[in-house]
């Protein structure tokens, strides 16, 4: 019988399970024991039955295409990735000493500007950012958090270090995909997670109600929580729904809502109209309000900025804190971290050069072919170029479009990203993935324990992202003391 | 709640309730054909009938036989009567309210879609098709069961109990509208011989032959069904009783307005149909005068729960 692992190549990249072809890490070593136990067509099995939990679970996202919306299948890998809890906990300090530093300097942009008056960052990259919002200055949410759920992805290169590779402090989204894949894989192999001492994830929607709780503007009663969703139409709605369910939050359009004369925000009940304290919303700032932001939106409520400057209404995240999630903003984070925590960063940013330096710039179009680079302000993978995998003409192309913007652009070293084992075909293969930790930030700090693992299914391809051939595996952090 | 989550959840259970009347109509109808002698004519085009749909049937299909009504009824996905229809239109309500209902809620709608979306083909096989309709009629009760056991019952649990006792006292209604036609139309003694087969077969597809049997006590006849179905105080698909739980919700929920006083009238019609005086011409024009009321009394709901947000 062939080995599932036969040919597993391990020289490119950092694999996280493996040593060597047959050598697993101390981490992954009770993993890879028990499915060199499992026949082929019993790992088959497995993955048929996973399968079709998530089919009948209805764990899905939505694609958009020309031939309309399709619900689609979550796509999953149920070899699980592992990481060591004495390695996770100084991820863990390093992911709230960031988003710590990140909301310090969201709260200084809106008022004091010191970052700016000290020289740390130009005032044209604050000003020309799309997600700067002037109608922001001046408010003080509570606690001063800006940014209460952050989503960081993290890779880790070939040298093994975890690099941060971007905060996304708008509508971070995956949560929802990280619980449903543990809930996948303890339905899959229950026999397997009796024998590891895996740290549990599923308090998560109990730490969110809380934390969403905590920015409620009166805290004398039981706030009333609100999940706003664009609608079914959206990507994520699978998400905004499950996210609603389990913290026991009503799921609202801009339409069930409405701010009346005394700038409190309702939500048109049954009963009448009842006041919102808090709102989780997943809309773009641009379609939050029409009084304020794009006069075109249908998705968001008219007035709702004026409810919440008016300190009638939380809403998280705060309008205005995407302005720290640009990836040009992103270069400064480390001096934040110095600036405003007095402490040296824990975890490192990938080595960026901001195109709108006239250096920076002449450096990037001379390696073009070698780097990667990335617009500032989009998200999902889209618009970027991976020099390495590039055609000639691409890079050309790409050369003219950064010349037109360059203050929209970044340019970053291709990393190795590190691998995984994945299931492919019936054998183990490696490919590349990144994490997401979810960060919540309100009166606490809470880090989920491990994240979203994504994964590039497709041999050799870096893009993790759902939407382009992207899945994703069930993150286990493993407490080794004691075995 | 959100006037639109309390829409959304009384549709629902409408779609639901409809899914499982129409697997049940059909299971029914077909036991009824077996039952009877090969000489006796009755064809399939009255359960068409029943549901107003023999125009939309007559564009797609030339002869009303058992292969084409049971597609029709069951698979066809352009039909929005249809099984197939009206447990998509269920899951879709489902899918937008799950934060109002126990997890197991969504996966049964969705796991019940799933199972119809790769059986539809079966329909076809009348032993597969029994398997089927079974298969679903589970599915209905179980989803109407960890409701009932793991969802607390509060408002959005009463506009579910709404919907699904308005769309039962209809298709009760239009069960004893198949009965009549039947009788209606196919004079010939050889039928009238086996009328107790009919009935109990109606009993059968309301779930009421063993209630029947314990109450009334006597043999299966066509006066005493009727008024069984339409006015018993206990078993759960008569219309009074659709009607007093109805009743129920639309007094624990908020502002019912004028909706108690529409009620009460809408039981004293219901309890002053006479079976016994009626010929089955007259009970038809009854029937279809109480499927309108059930229709008006849908919109006074709708007016009052639904849309009173948009109006502020």
């Amino acid at each position: 019988m062939k080995s599932i692992w036969e040919n597993y190549k391990t020289e490119h990249a950092y694999d996280e399970l493996m040593h060597s072809e047959y050598q697993p890490r101390p981490v992954s070593y009770s993993l890879c024991q028990y499915l060199n136990s499992l026949k082929k067509t019993d790992i088959d099995k497995r993955k048929i039955a996973a399968e079709l939990a998530i089919m009948e679970m209805g764990i899905s996202f939505t694609v958009y295409s020309d031939e309309g919306n399709i619900d689609r299948a979550w796509p999953f890998d149920i070899i699980p990735r592992i990481m060591d809890a004495k390695e996770w906990k100084l991820i863990e300090k390093g992911l709230k000493q960031r988003l710590t530093a990140l909301n310090c300097f969201i709260s200084d942009v809106y008022s004091e500007q010191a970052f700016i008056k000290d020289g740390k960052i130009p005032s044209e990259t604050i000003n020309s950012s799309k997600n700067f919002r002037k109608e922001c200055v001046g408010m003080k949410p509570r606690h001063n958090v800006w940014a209460n759920i952050c989503g960081t992805d993290l890779v880790r290169d070939k040298d093994g270090i975890m690099y941060v590779l971007e905060d996304n402090l708008r509508v971070p989204s995956g949560v929802s995909y990280m619980l449903e894949n543990r809930v996948i894989t303890k339905r899959v192999f229950p026999e397997l997670l009796q024998g590891i001492d895996i740290l549990p994830i599923d308090d998560y929607p109990t730490q969110l109600q809380d934390m969403l709780s905590s920015i409620a503007p009166h805290q004398n009663s039981k706030p009333q929580i609100v999940v706003l969703t664009p609608g079914i139409y959206n990507s994520a709605y699978f998400e905004h729904a499950y996210l609603a369910q389990q913290i026991g939050a009503q799921l609202v359009e801009g339409g069930d809502l409405v701010v009346k004369d005394d700038d409190c925000v309702y939500m048109r009940t049954i009963e009448g109209l009842e006041k919102v304290d808090v709102i989780y919303r997943r809309i773009d700032d641009d379609f939050l309000d029409p009084e304020v932001f794009r006069k075109d939106s249908a998705l968001g409520v008219r007035g709702l900025m004026r409810a919440w400057k008016a300190g009638n209404v939380a809403l998280a995240n705060a309008p205005g804190a995407g302005v720290a999630d640009d990836k040009v903003v992103y270069a400064y984070v480390p001096e934040m971290i110095r600036y405003y925590l007095n402490e040296e960063p824990i975890l490192p940013n990938v080595p960026t050069y901001l195109c709108s330096n006239k250096e920076h710039l002449d450096y990037v179009l001379e390696h073009l072919a070698e780097l990667v680079v990335k617009p500032a302000n989009e998200s999902g993978g889209y618009g970027m170029l991976v020099g390495p995998h590039a055609t000639a003409k691409q890079v050309e192309a790409f050369r003219q479009v950064i010349k037109a913007d360059p203050r929209n652009y970044i340019g970053q070293p291709t990393l190795s990203i590190s691998t995984a084992p994945t299931l492919c075909k019936g054998k183990l293969e490696p490919r590349h993935i990144d994490l997401r930790p979810f960060i919540l930030q309100g009166e606490h700090t809470f880090v989920t324990a491990g994240g979203l693992t994504r994964v590039a299914l497709k041999k050799g391809s870096l893009v993790v992202n759902s939407s382009q051939g992207g899945g994703s595996k069930d993150t286990w952090i493993i407490n080794m003391e004691g075995h | 709640m959100l006037s639109r989550s309390a829409e959304r959840l009384y549709w629902l259970a409408r779609y639901i309730e409809r899914t499982e009347n129409i697997a049940k109509l059909v299971s029914v109808y077909m036991n009824l054909l077996m039952d009877l002698p090969k000489g006796v004519e009755m064809g399939w085009q009255q359960l068409v009938r029943i549901n107003g749909s023999e125009q939309e049937f007559y564009e797609k299909h030339k002869i009303p036989n058992e292969r084409n009504i049971t597609r029709f009824l069951l698979a066809d996905a352009s039909y929005p009567g249809s099984l197939f229809s009206s447990l998509s239109a269920a899951r879709e309500n489902i899918r937008t309210s799950r934060e109002l209902l126990p997890d197991e809620a969504w996966e049964q709608v969705n796991e019940m879609y799933l199972f119809t979306k790769g059986n539809l083909d079966t329909v076809s096989n009348r032993r597969s098709r029994v398997l089927f309709l079974k298969e679903i009629l589970k599915g209905c009760q179980r989803f109407t069961g960890l409701l009932s056991g793991y969802m607390s019952h509060n408002h959005p649990y009463r506009f579910i109990r709404l919907g699904r006792n308005l769309e039962r006292a209809d298709m009760t209604s239009r069960i004893l509208d198949l009965a009549s036609l039947l009788l209606a139309d196919s004079r010939s003694d050889e039928l009238r011989q086996y009328e107790t087969i009919l009935w109990m077969n109606i009993l059968t597809a309301l779930n009421a032959l063993l209630m029947y049997r314990q109450h009334v006590r006597s043999r299966v006849k066509g006066d005493d069904v009727l008024n069984f179905l339409l006015l018993d105080t206990n078993l759960p698909r008569s219309v009074r009783c659709c009607l007093m739980e109805i009743s129920d919700c639309i007094n624990q929920l908020p502002n019912p307005d004028a909706l108690p006083q529409r009620l009460s009238e809408l039981e004293n019609y219901v309890q002053a149909i006479d079976t016994h005086q009626t010929t089955q011409l007259q009970l038809r024009a009854i029937l279809d005068d109480l499927q309108n009321k059930l229709g008006a009394l849908h919109g006074q709901i709708a007016d009052n729960w639904f849309l009173r947000a948009a109006a502020e």
